[in-house]
């Protein structure tokens, strides 16, 4: 193991969270995350026995999940496996397609709500220009967020995950949190 | 007393505010203006031109005259309508457009100047004498003719915006966009409904008619109880729809919480961006008026409107009210206010043989011809069959017919048409696909129409989207018609206005017909009738029929005009969104940045980055004293430079080397795996793009890097060349940029200190020579990638790790390199390493220059087609003499400035002998002078010879000596050692 | 404006980065005779048409595809977008 110690990408020791009413925020800092394209010719791969989804969709089992990115393109999931090589692993599990590490180039930042689907709703209408009622659990989409591009997932009826460019974690927090401190003051 | 009984205020609370300075109270439900008229006050405003007093004319949107200036301090907030000012509880206002006080303001004598403000004035005035303008005429043209003026602070509320999106979206809450919520609700179909009041209703809630034979607001309650328990239907009070855009887009603007007192617990005012398969405009209509000679005396207001301060805001402009009408509506207003207690002095009616539909005093085939009192009506003058007399009244209601409120049908340029029976512009067939118009916008302006036109339009738009809805149980409903009769302006001498708010009168459009401004856009630019604040929602109308007259034209045949957004005023703080400052934008933070703010770095914005520009320490007083030192550092010893903001691209696939061929200039299928080569790309127009570096990893997997400005751009246009261009090639792209910390290590001691952290790695020149690439690990286990790459000059390095460990390899870097000299160097040092040593970067690199002038133009290989290498050859770009050279002071001291132009020495300096420019100036430690790097004709056959660079914006003219761009180790040697 | 991507529907046209003419498809072989007037063809003169035009967008805030959009420049109608990479291929005899 490395002597050096990591940092997150909102450049703390430990992974920042905070709540605003029902909506809590918190920093993914334990996802893996590889980006895995086809190459001509190849048939869809089954790696690591996920059954890869359509434009638009996310899915999860045995432990990893995916989310479509373009044509013949996906982001595989690895939660709490950072530190490993998980590119290198989805690479074995599927030779012929070009895989490339992208865990460090990004920040995941996990929405949860305490009150039912509604309030991952109210902070979707505020933030990205995607209808939230089409956009159940199983969905995932790249768009923009305050001049940011953006992945948005939504994992399930009240859980959102927000994957930004890591550089901008800062903006991209501050973007979020500020969004759920508004809905939470807003005049009944 | 002009506090009526009734209305739909609620007297349990009273509310106290200000207006110039007095206090006066009103009731929750209130507006401003209806506060003010219950509190006796008429006069509210002065005119935008000849600071005639004013009062509020409408009780809406459109209002043109009641402007004032809301709130106090940072939040004062000009050219609000009183008209739409939601009462609270401590408001203040003050009245704008003045001199002095409202009663006696000190510009009024703009009026009695009038007939030199007559339309074109401006235009044929102050022409002459040029200077003149600048200095005198425009500041006291916009001293006298203005609006509100600004608090000149800082707005301290926050504004927000937001998406919605749904299946129909009802702009309006009357009548009919209530039926169409109803209808469309109930379906389950997602609906949106906006209205820009604070109520639901509409004109029902100004109205006295029953619906079902009970009053119209307890159907109003049923409904929005009904509502509340519709999820699928989100109701927006308090949203003004201000314009419609392509496919289905509509922007609103909701007031948050301009309703309340400061400060604001949430946002102020939210921008909605709403996304709706289908609309329904159901806007209303707006009433117009009939010009007479002063017809702009406070008191003097729409019919409609005074029946909406009585029946809503219980609120009377005066005790003894006049009306003034050429249809039946009229007739309603003075029904309703003398059923409230008001005393009607008379209705005056254009139409020969009306009668009275109650106990009130009317003149058929009458009009008002004049009126009296400075400050607030006392008289209007009758006119019938050539004889006149004078009638007392304080305030009177023009009734001249129901405009539709079109706009939003004709942002998309779709043109009103003319219904000759309700004589009026109806929205027209060209308007917006998804759009329809129901209830008075579409001139359907009866309860019973609105109701059921706005039900009728919701079931055709949700069965175009596929959707069945029944038509619900509509209340009963008057549908009378009202009669109207084409009378359009009283005709005199006096001055009759049409546009209050811009101070255009009929004898101004007399004056453009006279001077052939007849075209319906050359009336408006002439006169700026419409063009105020209002958009002459209260005159356009109005204007064209006085133009159809004088030309003896049609209303239609003279024109019509459409509507622009916005709607309704839109403030720039809501338009600029929820953030400003900081926030303003994003922000990218490099890995390095948390250890880089803990040295005491001072950054600087490239793009959205954040980079260290330089590192002071104690003692360095200067930002010059600080980078002559980081560059003496790297030469000497070693520096250290965070470079992750250069775009990084992973390349592979079969095809990799071919792609990647056909992208750059120079050849890259040929690079050996564990290499890199430096790259150039052309824009297919054969000038130079973009350049970095390409490192095989593998036979198919390639890492290419762009410059920090372009690395957005440059992945775009390699995504168009794999999908366009090259669909055929096996290849994959993704940015990786983010992914790794990559740190610059440079100079001579790059080696030494390297070999102190990777694990058991051969860096010896045999074994990683120059322009070598690896993965390894490095700090006991931490996976990493190194490349021999240089763009200082130096033995240098580029090292990336995974970027959440960038902070800490940097600070194990300096601190394992503490006895070699281990410094940090900024973008300050960055640059002077880079013009040191002759490389190209941005302000080389700018679009306008190409390969050959670069020096590379032998890169450009014509064994291959790659983009942009016909072009390249093309006689143009050819032929150009110009290339880059280095440049130094003949006499060290003087300075060596960017952007100079480069001439002979003899030379007279204009554009014909112009040789070059310097494109890149720094001062060189290493030199010991300033240096430069241009580009200069026939530059390499120069080098040694003397040029002047001329700086005329300055006054500067510099003797330089032309020499190599390579100030620093020219033939290479420290690089590969 | 709503941009009717072939995989993801209608997404609005703020999530794409415009091109021009999607005739930039027809890139000429640089290898060939008459390719410096080839050239100039391809880079200089486009058709600008007020009417139906084919041309290209790409979907940066989404899923980076290359798109041929057919729009109306006079009224905005868009009348259908397709994968560039397919229209490319299929120009390319369908090679793969």
């Amino acid at each position: 193991m490395t002597d050096l110690s990591p940092i997150t990408a909102l450049g703390g020791a430990v992974p920042r969270s905070v709540s605003f009413g029902a909506l809590s925020l918190s920093e993914n800092t334990g996802l893996a995350l590889a980006s895995l394209s086809l190459r001509r010719g190849a048939s869809q791969p089954v790696p690591m026995g996920l059954q890869l989804p359509g434009p638009g969709g996310w899915t999860a089992g045995n432990g990893v999940a995916a989310f479509w990115t373009g044509p013949g393109q996906w982001m595989l999931e690895g939660e709490g496996r950072a530190e490993e090589s998980f590119a290198r692993e989805l690479k074995s599990r599927a030779p012929d397609c070009s895989v490339t590490e992208q865990t460090d180039g990004f920040v995941a930042i996990e929405i949860a709500s305490a009150a039912g689907p509604e309030p991952i709703r109210a902070l979707m209408r505020k933030l990205v220009n995607i209808d939230a009622a089409g956009f159940g659990p199983g969905c995932a989409t790249r768009t923009g967020l305050e001049h940011m591009t953006v992945f948005v997932i939504r994992r399930a009826e009240d859980r959102l995950a927000i994957i930004g460019m890591r550089s901008l974690a800062g903006s991209l927090w501050h973007a979020l949190a500020q969004a759920a401190a508004r809905l939470e003051g807003e005049p009944a | 007393m002009t506090r009526l009984s009734g209305g739909l205020i609620d007297r349990s609370q009273t509310l106290r505010f200000t207006f110039d300075g007095k206090s006066y109270t009103g009731h929750p439900g209130d507006t401003l203006a209806s506060a003010l008229l219950a509190n006796d006050v008429r006069l509210m405003g002065r005119s935008f031109k000849y600071h005639r007093p004013r009062g509020v004319f409408t009780a809406g949107s459109e209002e043109p005259n009641a402007l004032v200036e809301l709130r106090t301090g940072a939040r004062q907030e000009p050219n609000t309508r009183a008209t739409m000012a939601e009462l609270f509880d401590g408001l203040s206002a003050n009245s704008q457009n003045r001199v002095g006080s409202l009663n006696f303001d000190l510009l009024a004598v703009n009026d009695l100047a009038s007939p030199f403000f007559a339309a074109g004035f401006y235009y044929k005035t102050f022409m002459w004498p040029r200077a003149f303008w600048e200095k005198l005429y425009e500041p006291m043209i916009r001293r006298a003719a203005g609006l509100g003026s600004l608090s000149m602070q800082a707005d301290p509320d926050a504004y927000d915006k937001g998406f919605l999106h749904c299946d129909l979206l009802v702009i309006g809450g009357g009548a009919a966009g209530l039926a169409a919520a109803l209808t469309a609700a109930r379906s389950g179909a997602q609906v949106i409904l906006a209205d820009e009041d604070f109520r639901l209703g509409g004109r029902l809630l100004s109205e006295s008619h029953s619906l079902n034979d009970a009053p119209a607001t307890d159907w109003i309650a049923a409904l929005e109880a009904e509502f509340a328990s519709l999820p699928n239907l989100r109701v927006m009070r308090r949203t003004t729809v201000f314009g419609t855009f392509d496919h289905g887009i509509y922007g609103a603007v909701e007031r948050v919480s301009d309703h309340l007192a400061a400060p604001f617990a949430a946002v102020r005012q939210t921008l909605w961006r709403i996304t709706a398969k289908r609309a329904i405009l159901a806007a209303g209509a707006t009433e117009r008026h009939i010009p007479f000679a002063n017809n702009d005396r406070p008191g003097i207001m729409l019919a409609g409107a005074m029946r909406s301060y009585a029946n809503r805001f219980a609120a009377s402009p005066a005790d003894r009210v006049a009306i003034f009408t050429n249809n039946d509506d009229g007739h309603r207003t003075a029904l309703d206010l003398a059923a409230k207690g008001v005393e009607i002095a008379g209705v005056i009616d254009s139409r020969a043989g009306v009668r009275a539909l109650g106990q009130y005093p009317v003149f058929a085939g009458a009009m008002v011809s004049d009126a009296k009192g400075r400050l607030g009506l006392t008289r209007l003058q009758v006119t019938r069959d050539g004889q006149s007399h004078w009638l007392d009244c304080g305030a009177l209601g023009i009734a001249g017919g129901w405009n539709p409120n079109v706009h939003l049908a004709s942002h998309h340029r779709g043109r009103p048409v003319w219904d000759e029976t309700l004589l009026s512009f109806v929205p027209g067939q060209d308007g917006p696909p998804v759009m329809s118009v129901a209830g008075a916008a579409a001139g359907k302006g009866s309860t019973h129409a609105a109701l059921t036109s706005g039900a009728e339009a919701a079931l055709a738009a949700l069965s175009e989207l596929g959707r069945t809805a029944t038509l619900p149980d509509l209340p009963r409903a008057e549908d009378a018609p009202i009669n109207q009769q084409a009378f359009w302006h009283v005709p005199g001498k006096g001055r009759a206005w049409v546009d209050f708010q811009n101070d255009v009168t009929v004898k101004d459009i007399k004056l453009a017909h006279q001077e052939n401004m007849r075209p319906v856009e050359h009336l408006k630019r002439w006169t700026t009738l419409g063009m105020a604040t209002d958009q002459g929602k209260t005159a356009n109308v109005t204007a064209l029929a006085v133009m159809a007259e004088l030309t003896g034209k049609s209303i239609p045949e003279t024109g019509t005009t459409i509507f622009r957004p916005p709607y309704t005023g839109v403030a720039l703080s809501v338009l600029g969104g929820g953030d400003t400052g900081k926030h303003f934008r994003p922000t990218r933070l490099t890995p390095t940045h948390d250890w880089a703010k803990a040295q005491g770095a001072v950054f600087v914005e490239v793009g959205q980055w954040m980079r260290a520009q330089y590192f002071p320490r104690a003692g360095e007083t200067t930002w010059r004293e600080t980078v002559d030192r980081e560059v003496l550092a790297t030469r000497a010893g070693v520096g250290l430079c965070d470079v992750t903001t250069l775009g990084k691209v992973d390349v592979q696939g079969a095809d990799a080397g071919e792609f990647l061929n056909r992208l750059y200039a120079n050849a890259m299928a040929s690079l050996k795996v564990g290499m890199v080569r430096y790259g150039l790309m052309l824009r297919e127009d054969g000038h130079a793009y973009d350049d970095g570096t390409c490192a095989r990893l593998a036979e198919d997997h390639y890492v290419v890097t762009t410059t920090t400005a372009q690395a957005g751009p440059v992945y775009r246009h390699m995504e168009y060349a794999r999908q366009c261009l090259w669909p055929e090639l096996d290849v994959q792209l993704i940015s990786t940029t983010d992914a790794w910390a990559q740190i610059s290590v440079a100079g001579p001691n790059a080696r030494a200190l390297l070999e102190r952290i990777v694990d058991g790695f051969d860096l010896s020149n045999t074994a990683f020579p120059f322009m070598a690439c690896t993965e390894l690990t490095v700090c006991k286990g931490l996976r990493a990638r190194l490349f021999r790459i240089s763009f200082s000059g130096e033995l240098a390095y580029e090292i990336a790790v995974p970027a959440r460990y960038g902070n800490a390899l940097m600070a194990q870097m300096i601190e394992v390199g503490a006895d070699l000299g281990a410094t940090p160097y900024g973008t300050e040092a960055l640059g002077v390493l880079r013009i040191e040593k002759g490389h190209a970067a941005g302000n080389e690199l700018n679009g306008q220059t190409t390969a050959q002038m670069l020096g590379m133009g032998k890169m450009v290989s014509t064994k291959k087609d790659a983009i942009g290498a016909v072009m390249s050859r093309r006689e143009g770009l050819s032929a150009e003499r110009r290339i880059l050279v280095g440049l130094m002071p003949v006499d060290a001291s003087q300075p060596v400035v960017a952007g100079s132009h480069l001439f002979a020495p003899d030379a007279e300096q204009k554009t014909e002998t112009d040789l070059g420019w310097i494109t890149s100036a720094c001062f060189s430690p290493h030199v010991g002078s300033g240096i430069g790097l241009g580009f200069l004709a026939d530059g390499t056959a120069r080098i040694g010879q003397e040029i002047i660079a001329a700086n005329p914006l300055q006054g500067q003219s510099v003797r330089l000596r032309v020499v190599s761009p390579h100030f620093v180790d020219p033939e290479g040697g420290r690089l590969r050692d | 404006m709503l941009i009717p991507h072939p995989l993801l529907g209608l997404r609005d046209a703020q999530e794409f980065t415009y091109l021009g003419d999607a005739a930039l498809l027809n890139r000429p072989d640089g290898m060939a005779e008459g390719a410096a007037e080839a050239f100039n063809d391809y880079v200089y003169l486009r058709d600008n048409p007020a009417g139906v035009h084919r041309e290209l967008w790409f979907h940066e805030q989404g899923d980076r595809s290359w798109l041929i959009v057919t729009r109306n420049t006079v009224t905005h109608e868009i009348l259908g977008a397709e994968l560039a990479r397919d229209v490319a291929l299929a120009a390319k005899g369908g090679a793969q």
